[in-house]
């Protein structure tokens, strides 16, 4: 390891130690529970974005339909944790996981024949799907009225229900994501997703099976997004169609492109300037309107987003 | 190694290749020229499988090449230095390479960094095309002539038994051309080497034989004398050459 990366991890566990912290050291704070609980929905988001910025941002994938995945696996968590009647952390986000990677292999296997816009439209499509089975399996979901009552884990018999003990589970799974996530695109594998974004046709010629790359990275990120909505569903107790309908994949994706897609900070930062902008502005003001022009201002004027903003300013 | 029998591919009524018959033994390094539009490009985009064919055999080194996709193809060690630079413009030239040579290593590693023996191996083959000094510069900032170079890394490092060069100096300058000329000169004579060539000088000197390609169809083959001295190519090609 360079001395840079070695830096930089030392930065980053610095930053992510203060936040972990966050609600012990600003207790006297009057609004600390709410900061925690805003803090808590951006880590969520940030794991969310972040999965969907390995398709849009290192492997050229422009999924419109990544809620999907967000809202399966919260889906697949309190439905396995209500099923099984059971609390255990591994069980019901493992379920989330395991639900939100296979719905991303099936929707994936179609998504990924088609390129470009042809790509977006079938997982915008595809994703409706979804919606509309989440919307009319009453049953199995409560249909237009959510799934209410999802219970807050126990790890190993600790109990977790604690708002305090919530945070931690969210900042230590955060962590745990990113560094993921850091191996991964940093990885030869991480290098080939590039690849294929740059120039498919010749890795094609290069004795790369592009078709069942690009459908690797669609189920891994599609496995990311699952953690994220069962971290969702235990936050909020709460998993409604909302979850998988297309607004949450487009935010999704302007977390992504306001943080900086293909960059690993990039989507964190977007998950926390569009939460900050939609649940911390004074209610007054039209949050959505303002989170509209923030995004045209970056695509007009920062394509590379945040990051890349900072990083042209801090080359000049 | 190479065996095409009748190939054909139609583009609606035209026919690009019309029955194309090539053999090219293990080792030997042939060049296939033509006047524009006889089929050449069309002849490597059918052998690497980028294009279907309309009919015909191809077989490399004995394996019926038939509907094999591209990547498979490239897998039985079929490689191709493009004709336009097909390049991973924002990776490094290091990185370029390490993609090609790694696909030999598998694709799905994904926690790992490349090894060590792949990066000597990338190391080495830059070596040979002349870019090692430039390892850490992103492709994008390469000249013309050494983007070539960097083409033709990609293509060599993924140890080829067969490896088709679609007009290697296309666009460059004298002194690059002789660069290029004597980098493919100097390759392993082992590789077999299918070289499209509009500059003369190249093809006869690379050239161990030469297959005239016309209207899709191989009119003439022989070895580079035995082409200049035939009548029927001078007509239909080299004649033009001449005039020009």
């Amino acid at each position: 390891m360079s001395r840079a990366t070695v830096a930089r991890a030392a930065i980053v566990l610095a930053v992510w130690a203060a936040l972990a912290t966050f609600p012990q050291w600003s207790q006297f704070w009057e609004s600390s529970r709410f900061a925690a609980g805003i803090i808590r929905q951006i880590l969520i988001f940030a794991i969310f974005a972040s999965s969907l910025n390995l398709l849009v941002g290192y492997a050229g994938l422009p999924s419109l339909g990544h809620a999907a995945f967000f809202g399966g696996g919260a889906y697949a968590a309190a439905i396995a944790a209500q099923r099984l009647g059971t609390d255990q952390l591994l069980v019901s986000l493992g379920a989330g996981v395991a639900g939100a990677a296979l719905l991303a292999l099936v929707v994936g296997f179609l998504a990924v024949r088609a390129l470009g816009i042809f790509f977006l439209m079938l997982t915008l499509a595809l994703a409706q799907m979804v919606f509309a089975i989440a919307f009319q399996a009453t049953d199995l979901t409560g249909g237009s009225n959510g799934f209410s009552g999802v219970h807050r884990p126990m790890l190993f018999g600790i109990d977790l229900s604690a708002a305090n003990d919530l945070y931690l589970l969210v900042c230590v799974t955060f962590l745990l994501v990113t560094v993921l996530l850091w191996r991964v695109t940093t990885s030869s594998y991480g290098r080939v997703l590039v690849g294929v974004r740059e120039n498919e046709r010749r890795m094609r010629a290069l004795g790369y099976d592009t078709r069942t790359l690009k459908l690797s990275a669609f189920v891994l990120a599609g496995a990311i997004a699952g953690i994220a909505g069962a971290l969702s569903a235990y936050e909020f107790r709460f998993v409604s169609p909302n979850d998988v309908a297309l607004g949450t994949s487009v935010t999704g994706f302007v977390m992504v492109l306001i943080g900086g897609a293909g960059t690993l900070l990039g989507p964190v930062l977007g998950a926390a300037v569009v939460l900050l902008i939609e649940r911390v502005l004074p209610s007054q003001l039209p949050a959505q309107t303002i989170l509209g022009i923030v995004f045209i201002l970056f695509v007009v004027f920062a394509r590379q987003g945040i990051v890349g903003a900072v990083r042209r300013v801090a080359r000049a | 190694m190479i065996e095409i029998g009748a190939l054909r591919r139609d583009f609606g009524g035209i026919k690009a290749l019309a029955g194309v018959d090539l053999r090219v033994p293990a080792g030997e390094r042939r060049a296939v020229i033509g006047p524009n539009g006889a089929g050449k490009t069309t002849l490597f985009n059918v052998l690497t499988g980028e294009l279907g064919a309309t009919g015909g055999t191809m077989r490399l080194g004995g394996t019926d090449l038939g509907r094999l996709s591209t990547w498979k193809r490239a897998r039985l060690g079929l490689a191709r230095m493009y004709q336009r630079n097909e390049l991973f413009d924002p990776l490094s030239v290091r990185d370029n390479v390490l993609l090609a040579s790694s696909s030999l290593g598998g694709a799905y590693r994904p926690l790992r960094s490349p090894s060590s023996a792949e990066v000597a191996q990338a190391a080495e083959v830059l070596a040979t095309v002349g870019l090692a000094e430039r390892a850490e510069v992103p492709a994008r900032a390469l000249s013309h002539g050494e983007r070539r170079q960097l083409e033709l890394a990609l293509a060599l490092a993924r140890r080829p038994r067969v490896l088709l060069l679609d007009e290697p100096t296309a666009g460059m300058s004298p002194a690059e051309t002789e660069r290029i000329t004597q980098l493919v000169a100097g390759l392993d004579r082992s590789l077999t080497l299918l070289i499209v060539e509009h500059d003369m000088d190249v093809v006869f000197r690379l050239a161990d034989r030469i297959t005239v390609l016309h209207e899709g169809r191989a009119i003439a083959e022989g070895t580079p004398d035995e082409i200049r001295g035939d009548r029927q190519v001078h007509d239909v090609y080299l004649g033009k050459e001449v005039h020009a």
